[in-house]
């Protein structure tokens, strides 16, 4: 658990709401490195600029609507960049579509969450995304 | 004619979907809100209805065959219940916030109706939800087919979902 505490994490939504319930489950964990961005625009804007700085985001919690920009959109921009196959970017939406799922799911989301959900069952994620982070790194060592 | 569309209506306003809207809303505020709240008995009417609240999330539904409008009615006493789960009690809780927050559980609660009903084969389209706000406002379904109204109790305090179906479209649910 303690190793989640080192996560640098990015919330995207619209909802204050939502935005709060997830940072209030990150503390939980003991993970403090959040920020958070209302529209997609300002998600892109954030992702770059940490990215630029050598400090990006391990995590990237995508609502799929939001305004100016999608979530789904902001996770295919980022997939079409290799630099950020290290990333996770989850989808945390209350779209509960199949084709919606699978369409996100193409795209390169590592998870899809369905709201609402929990925070016991959030975390429960979010140790599976570790996993997936580490995994990730290990690739990129051994073939780096 | 008008018997035939009105009794078909009433099979689609029945106990599987108050099921279907008690789940949703029962889950939506444990897994946001932590809070407990109870269904009470749902109730199916013909006509139109106005509900009387605070703040209220409505959303469209619809179907090659079906029209309706789906609300969640809420108190500020209820929001101001459930929101400081969220965001801490010492933050006093603004109008925007609230507003904010309904928009988003309606979405939440609706979102997961849509799922159970395709579940049960039903496929539907939601629209934007929008959130109407005012000390007391009056919501009025303007249709001539039947509604089911769903309450909800929290802490002594009665919130309510309210479904209602354009009389044509009930021949496809």
């Amino acid at each position: 658990m303690s190793q989640l505490a080192n996560l640098k994490v990015l919330i995207a939504d619209d909802h204050f709401l939502i935005r709060q319930f997830v940072r209030n489950t990150l503390q939980d964990s003991k993970i403090n490195n959040v920020q958070t961005a209302a529209d997609g625009n300002e998600a892109i804007d954030l992702i770059q600029k940490a990215f630029d700085v050598t400090q990006p985001y391990d995590v990237v919690f995508l609502d799929w609507n939001m305004p100016t920009i999608s979530g789904l959109e902001v996770l295919s921009y980022f997939r079409a960049k290799p630099e950020y196959a290290n990333t996770a970017f989850v989808m945390l939406t209350a779209e509960s579509e199949q084709q919606n799922i699978m369409k996100a799911i193409k795209a390169g989301a590592t998870s899809y969450i369905i709201k609402p959900v929990s925070p016991s069952d959030l975390s429960k994620k979010l140790v599976e995304i570790h996993e997936w982070i580490k995994r990730k790194r290990q690739n990129a060592q051994a073939h780096g | 004619m008008e018997k035939e569309t009105a009794t078909q209506a009433s099979l689609s306003l029945d106990e599987a979907l108050a099921q279907d809207i008690s789940a949703a809303v029962v889950n939506a505020m444990r897994s946001t809100f932590g809070v407990a709240v109870v269904p009470g008995t749902f109730e199916v009417g013909e006509g139109m209805v106005s509900l009387v609240g605070d703040v209220s999330g409505v959303i469209g539904m619809v179907q090659s065959h079906l029209e309706g409008t789906l609300t969640l009615c809420l108190t500020y006493e209820t929001v101001r219940n459930i929101l400081p789960q969220v965001v801490g009690k010492s933050v006093s809780i603004t109008h925007e916030m609230a507003v904010d927050a309904v928009g988003e559980i309606t979405n939440m609660i609706f979102g997961q109706i849509k799922s159970s009903l395709a579940q049960r084969g039903y496929h539907m389209k939601l629209g934007i939800p929008c959130v109407v706000s005012g000390k007391g406002h009056f919501v009025s379904q303007f249709h001539r087919g039947r509604y089911m109204i769903v309450p909800f109790h929290l802490d002594g305090q009665l919130f309510q979902v309210y479904v209602a179906l354009h009389a044509e479209a009930s021949k496809a649910i």
